[in-house]
C-alpha cells in the first residue's frame, strides 16, 4: 500500500478512516437511486460496483502512477472501502485509447504520453532523491509533482522539452477529477445532487437542498504538514490558460 | 420497445430506407441544427432525401445518462490536431456526433444577433459584411422561436428587441448572481431565457424539471434539438436519416456538377449516395473537411476551394469562464446553465479601444467540469482540489461570450493523421490577434466586477473558448468566400455547405439558432428554385419568400410576442 500522510481537524486530531469527508454528513446520492431512471441507475450502480483489472500499465509503471494519482487527488482521509477507484479508469481510457476528440499539436499521443511521463518521474526521483517515486516520502514526492505543476520541472528532465509539462499536467489532472467526481461518494462529499431525472429540482433559488439532500454542516480542518497541494492565497491562473476539452459551458 | 425520443415522443416507424443504388434528389451531409432543420423542410416539401450522420441515431431513454462522464458519446471524441498560439479545445467543448449533432449538447441559449452583426465592416471597419442583412434572417428568427421554441422574457432589450412564445424559466441561483451583479453596477439583464428549453409543454414534448443536465443531452425532452424537433418530422414525411453513416468524399461529375457521397458504414464497408444535390452541413471542422478530402482533378486542393478560403477564417467566441465563491449557498447545478444574461456590451464602444463587443452569461458546470475550470483557475490540485471542490456548492459561474474576428490564419487544414477509415483527420489552428486579447481583457474584467458586486467573496477566471463557425464562408464575391447568400458553393452549382461553417462574422450570441434560421431559409430557396437546382447552372439570387406551411407540428398558433 502506498505512502499515507492526513489531514488534521482544526480542533486537532487526524481525519482519518472517514467514510464520508465533506460537510454534508449522512447525505447520500445513492440512497436516492431508486428516484432515477433505468440506464443512470444502472450506469452509476456499475461505476460504484465494479473493479477494473489493469490491463494497459505494466506492473512497474502502474505502481509509479498509483503514487502520483494518490498525491494528485488524494483520499488518505477515506476509509480502505470507500476509496475512489481513479488509477484503474485512467487504465482503462489508455487501454482502449478513448480520445477526447483532438490532440495537442505539440503532444504526443495520449498513450505515449503517460508512458514517458512514467519515465520522466521515476528519473527525476532517482536524480535528485536517490529512490524509486514510489518510495520517496509523501513530502519528496509532493517536491517532484509540485514542480510539474508550476511548469518548472526539478530537477529537469529531458522528456519535458519533448512534452509540455503544462499539457501533460493537464491531462493527468483531468483524468483523475474525472474518476473522482463522477463517482457518487464524491457527490456526497461535496454535497452535488446527483442525477435527477425524472423527479427534477424544485428549491431552484438561495441554495435551500431539496427534501432529500441536506444542508451543510461546516468544519475547518488542514492539509497534511508535509503536503504541498494546499490552495494558495494568491494562486495565479496558469499562463496557457484552458487547457482542457470540458464540456460546452455556453 | 419503441425508439423512444424523451419520455412521450417516439420515432415515426418504419422509417423510409432508399435502396442502395436509388438515386435521391437531396444527400445531406450532417444532421445537426442544420441538417435536421433541412432535411424535415425538403422531405415536406417532397423530394427525396436522405441525411447521412456519422454518428449514433440516439434512443434517449436508453443512451442517455444524468451522468457527466457517461455522456462521453454524445461528442466528436474522434482525434484531431489543435495548435496555433491559443490553441481550441475540441471534443466535448463543442462538437456533436450522432443525430441531432451539437443541439443534442448545447445549452440552449438562444439570442438572435443583432443587425449591427451583418455589416461589421461597414460599421466598425474590422471583419466583412455578411451578403445578407438581419431583416432577410428576422422572419426565420421568428418562425424558428416558434418551432423549437424558445422560452425567454416578454421584452429583450437589445439588438432588435423582441419577445419570446414561451415564458421565461424561474431563475436560479447561478441567475439569481448575474441579476444581482448587474443591478448593483446599473447593468441591464434578462432572466428566464433566452433558450430554446421548454417552459410549458409543447405537443409530445414536457416541460422543463430544472435538474441541470442540459449539455448531457436532456432526456427530459424539454430542451430543443433538432433530433426532436424535426426529425420525427422529416422522418413522418418520408426522409431517410442513415446513422453511423461516416461521408468520405463528395463526388464529381466530369461536367462539374456533383453526383453523390461516398461513405463508410459502422462495419467500415464503403457505400455511394447518389443523389442529384449535396448539402454539407458537417459543421464548421467536419464541413472543410470533407470538402478537402474530396480533392479531386480540377479541384486540387479541395471542392469549390477556387477562392482558397475554404477552411479559412474559422472562428471560436471568447468563452472565459468568471466563478465567485460565496458566503452562502449557491447550488450551480440547479436550473438550466443557460438562464439569464446581459447584452449592454454587445456593441462597439470607441471608448473602449476595441470593435464589437461581449455577452454575459451563466454557466453551469457539474462537478466534473467545475473541478477542470478550477484546474487552469487556480491551479488547484491534491488536498487544495479536494478542498475548493468541497465549496463546490458556494460558488457560481459566470461566461464571457465575445466576439473573436474573422482571420485568415484561423483555419482548417488536413493533418498528417489519418483515421480509422484511412481519412486524413483535421487539424485546427488558432491564434488570437490584437482586438480579440483587448476584447476578452476587458470582458473578463467586467464579469469579474459584476461577480464582486453581487457579493462573491473570492473571484477567479479561466481564459477558454466556445462555439466554432466559419471556415466555408459565405460571401457575395466567389474569390474571398465559399459559398452564397443561400449557402450554395461559388463553383459547383449543385453542391451546397449550410451549418455554422458559412458564418462571415460571429457576434456574440450563441450561434444555434441562427444556424436554423439560415438552414431554414436555404431549404425555402432549394424549394423555390425546385428543378432549377438539378438541372441548372444558372444562379439566381432572388428571396425565396418565407414559408409559413412547412414547419412541424405544433407550431401554428404561437406567437411572438412584442411589448414596444
Amino acid at each position: 500500500m502506498s505512502r499515507k500522510s492526513f489531514p488534521y481537524k482544526a480542533t486537532g486530531g487526524e481525519q482519518r478512516d472517514l467514510s464520508q469527508p465533506g460537510y454534508y454528513a449522512g447525505y447520500s446520492t445513492m440512497a436516492q437511486k431508486k428516484n432515477w431512471e433505468e440506464a443512470t441507475r444502472t450506469l452509476v450502480t456499475k461505476r460504484v460496483e465494479q473493479t477494473l483489472a489493469i490491463r494497459f500499465f505494466s506492473q512497474e509503471q502502474a505502481a509509479l502512477l498509483a503514487a502520483v494519482v494518490d498525491r494528485v487527488m488524494p483520499q488518505d482521509d477515506r476509509t480502505e472501502g470507500r476509496t475512489i477507484p481513479i488509477l484503474s479508469i485512467l487504465d482503462e481510457r489508455l487501454h482502449k485509447n478513448s480520445l477526447n476528440g483532438f490532440r495537442y499539436e505539440d503532444m504526443p499521443p495520449d498513450q505515449e504520453a503517460y508512458k514517458l511521463a512514467i519515465q520522466a518521474i521515476e528519473e527525476m526521483a532517482q536524480e535528485r532523491f536517490r529512490e524509486s517515486f514510489p518510495d520517496l516520502s509523501v513530502h519528496r514526492q509532493e517536491l517532484i509533482l509540485k514542480s510539474l505543476h508550476d511548469g518548472k520541472p526539478e530537477p529537469e528532465n529531458s522528456i519535458w522539452q519533448r512534452m509540455p509539462v503544462h499539457r501533460f499536467w493537464a491531462m493527468l489532472m483531468e483524468d483523475c477529477i474525472t474518476a473522482y467526481y463522477s463517482h457518487p461518494w464524491a457527490w456526497d462529499e461535496i454535497g452535488f445532487g446527483g442525477p435527477a431525472y425524472p423527479r427534477g429540482y424544485m428549491r431552484l433559488e438561495n441554495g435551500l437542498p431539496e427534501p432529500w439532500e441536506k444542508d451543510e454542516q461546516r468544519s475547518e480542518w488542514n492539509a497534511p504538514v508535509d503536503s504541498l497541494s494546499e490552495l494558495e492565497e494568491d494562486s495565479a491562473p496558469p499562463e496557457h490558460g484552458s487547457l482542457h476539452g470540458h464540456g460546452g459551458s455556453h | 420497445m419503441p425508439h423512444r425520443l424523451g419520455p412521450m415522443q417516439t420515432l415515426p416507424s418504419p422509417m423510409r430506407r432508399f435502396k442502395e443504388n436509388e438515386t435521391v434528389d437531396y444527400c445531406i451531409v450532417g444532421v445537426g441544427s442544420a441538417g435536421g432543420v433541412l432535411v424535415q423542410r425538403l422531405a415536406r416539401a417532397g423530394f427525396r432525401v436522405v441525411g447521412l450522420e456519422a454518428g449514433p441515431f440516439w434512443d434517449t431513454e436508453k443512451d442517455w445518462v444524468s451522468d457527466e462522464k457517461g455522456s462521453y458519446e454524445l461528442y466528436w471524441n474522434d482525434l484531431r490536431i489543435t495548435g496555433g498560439t491559443h490553441p481550441l479545445a475540441l471534443g466535448a467543448n463543442n462538437s456533436g456526433k450522432g443525430v441531432g449533432g451539437g443541439s443534442v449538447h448545447w445549452a440552449a441559449f438562444a439570442p438572435r444577433f443583432h443587425p449591427s452583426d451583418f455589416r461589421v465592416y461597414s460599421e466598425d471597419g474590422v471583419g466583412v459584411d455578411w451578403p445578407m442583412s438581419y431583416w432577410d434572417l428576422k422572419p426565420y428568427y421568428e418562425l424558428l422561436e416558434r418551432e423549437i421554441p424558445v422560452a425567454g422574457p416578454a421584452w429583450f432589450p437589445w439588438g432588435d428587441p423582441h419577445g419570446h412564445p414561451y415564458g421565461p424559466h424561474p431563475l436560479g441561483g447561478v441567475g439569481d448572481v448575474l441579476v444581482r451583479g448587474c443591478t448593483n453596477l446599473g447593468i441591464r439583464s434578462v432572466a428566464g431565457g433566452p433558450v430554446a428549453i421548454l417552459s410549458a409543454s409543447h405537443g409530445d414534448r414536457p416541460h422543463c424539471i430544472y435538474r441541470g443536465f442540459c449539455i448531457q443531452g436532456c432526456k427530459v425532452g424539454a430542451k430543443a434539438s433538432t433530433l426532436i424537433t424535426h426529425v420525427p418530422d422529416a422522418i413522418s414525411h418520408g426522409a431517410e436519416i442513415r446513422a453511423h453513416a461516416m461521408a468520405s468524399r463528395v463526388s464529381l461529375r466530369e461536367d462539374g456538377r456533383v453526383d453523390g457521397v461516398f461513405y463508410f458504414d459502422r462495419e467500415g464497408k464503403e457505400h455511394f449516395q447518389r443523389s442529384r444535390a449535396v448539402i454539407v452541413s458537417g459543421y464548421a471542422i467536419e464541413t472543410p473537411r470533407l470538402l478537402l478530402n474530396s480533392a479531386c482533378p480540377g479541384h486540387r486542393h479541395g471542392l469549390a476551394n477556387s477562392s482558397g478560403t475554404l477552411g479559412k477564417y474559422l472562428m471560436a467566441q471568447a468563452g472565459d469562464v468568471v466563478a465567485g465563491r460565496f458566503e452562502e449557498l449557491i447550488r450551480l447545478y440547479k436550473a438550466p446553465p443557460a438562464h439569464a444574461l446581459s447584452e449592454e456590451f454587445y456593441e462597439t464602444d470607441p471608448r473602449r479601444g476595441f470593435a464589437r463587443g461581449f455577452a454575459v452569461q451563466t454557466v453551469g458546470p457539474l462537478p466534473v467540469a467545475f473541478a477542470k475550470q478550477m484546474v487552469a483557475a487556480i491551479g488547484a490540485w491534491g488536498w487544495g482540489m479536494r478542498r475548493v471542490m468541497m465549496d463546490y456548492n458556494h460558488w457560481a459561474t459566470l461566461g464571457v461570450l465575445g466576439e473573436i474576428l474573422p482571420w485568415e490564419e484561423n483555419r482548417v487544414e488536413l493533418a498528417e493523421e489519418k483515421d480509422r477509415h484511412g481519412l486524413p483527420v483535421a487539424k485546427v489552428t488558432f491564434t488570437l490577434h490584437d482586438n480579440d486579447k483587448k476584447l476578452i481583457e476587458f470582458g473578463k474584467n467586467k464579469v469579474m466586477e459584476i461577480m464582486w458586486a453581487a457579493g462573491a467573496k473570492q473571484v477567479v477566471q479561466e481564459s477558454r473558448f466556445a462555439h466554432l463557425v466559419g471556415a466555408s464562408r459565405m460571401g457575395s464575391d466567389p474569390s474571398t468566400s465559399v459559398v452564397d447568400k443561400f449557402g450554395r458553393t461559388h463553383d459547383i452549382p449543385n453542391l451546397f455547405v449550410c451549418d455554422g461553417s458559412i458564418l462571415p462574422t460571429q457576434g456574440s450570441a450563441n450561434p444555434g439558432l441562427t444556424i436554423q434560421a439560415l438552414a431554414a431559409r436555404t431549404a425555402d430557396y432549394l424549394i423555390k428554385q425546385g428543378d432549377n437546382i438539378f438541372f441548372s447552372n444558372r444562379r439566381d439570387l432572388t428571396e425565396p419568400g418565407i414559408r409559413y406551411d412547412l414547419s412541424p407540428p405544433y407550431t401554428k398558433f404561437k406567437g411572438n410576442p412584442r411589448i414596444a
